[in-house]
């Protein structure tokens, strides 16, 4: 999967997660801060996760939501992972 | 897994603490007075260090996991709260695994209990809940059971636990998903529970 699919997926994800935060994810880029800009908290950041997890059929072993402090993390995590 | 050691502790402190505390168990719908079955995630409001001593009484005839924070674990009694199974979580930092632990002893059918409040809340009130339980609720397809413990203002007054009804978190939230359904499910399970409250307080002390 290509990077720009990945984000793209990825913002997907977070409108599902959160829809009342929709236009600032739609909007949003790879520096944005998941928390304050994109309104992510911690059980939300748990919610995401399981839905990356399913969606794109990886793990997250061995980190904490706090590791992730931006979109670009995640999408560099995730990019990491997947061409293991 | 081995339960002796937790089992062991039950009997040994739990006899005691029955003349002790003299337990007084009460249904928020005393027509539905049946044993918790099966996986399912108990919830109580937490005021203190012993809450989950007296939740046990609640549900005495179970083996229970309890959720608490890492830094028991990381303490000198840490052997301790691994020896009776307890569930690990860094509130600062959390981590998958905690979650994967939770959500896969529910779906073992195991009974694991947390505190939504998230803190000890010395106050006479129910601080509002996190949504996290519901997450776990959701992702096992197991209730949830909120419990009432009403804290003994002296040290001769009985323990007085208010058990509520299960809640079927998909049922609730008519199968929707995402923050703001878990959220208002946690705020209607706050509502329940502010109920036992009630209904404990009626309760003679």
């Amino acid at each position: 999967m290509k990077r720009e699919e990945i984000i793209e997926k990825l913002k997907e994800i977070l409108v599902q997660a959160d829809e009342r935060m929709s236009d600032a994810i739609r909007n949003c880029e790879l520096d944005s801060d998941l928390r304050t800009d994109l309104g992510l908290t911690s059980v939300g950041m748990l919610y995401t996760v399981i839905v990356i997890e399913e969606t794109f059929g990886i793990r997250f072993e061995n980190v904490g939501m706090n590791d992730f402090a931006t979109l670009g993390d995640v999408v560099n995590y995730l990019e990491a992972h997947m061409n293991q | 897994m081995n339960y002796l050691f937790y089992d062991f502790v039950k009997i040994t402190a739990g006899l005691p603490g029955l003349l002790a505390f003299r337990p007084k168990l009460l249904y928020h719908d005393p027509g539905k007075r049946e044993r918790i079955r099966g996986g399912a995630l108990l919830i109580a409001n937490h005021f203190g260090f012993f809450d989950p001593i007296y939740l046990q009484y609640a549900v005495w005839y179970r083996r229970m996991r309890f959720v608490c924070l890492q830094s028991f674990f990381d303490s000198r009694a840490g052997w301790l709260f691994e020896a009776v199974h307890c569930i690990p979580i860094n509130r600062d930092n959390i981590g998958m695994d905690s979650i994967r632990t939770i959500i896969d002893s529910l779906k073992e059918e195991k009974l694991v209990a947390m505190f939504p409040e998230g803190h000890v809340n010395e106050n006479t009130g129910i601080d509002p809940f996190k949504s996290g339980m519901v997450l776990m609720a959701m992702q096992s397809d197991k209730p949830i059971i909120p419990v009432y413990i009403r804290p003994r203002k002296h040290w001769y007054e009985r323990l007085v636990l208010v058990i509520g009804e299960k809640v079927n978190v998909k049922e609730v939230s008519a199968g929707k998903t995402g923050m703001a359904a878990m959220e208002e499910v946690a705020a209607i399970l706050k509502e329940k529970e502010e109920e036992l409250k009630i209904q404990a307080e009626e309760w003679k002390r």
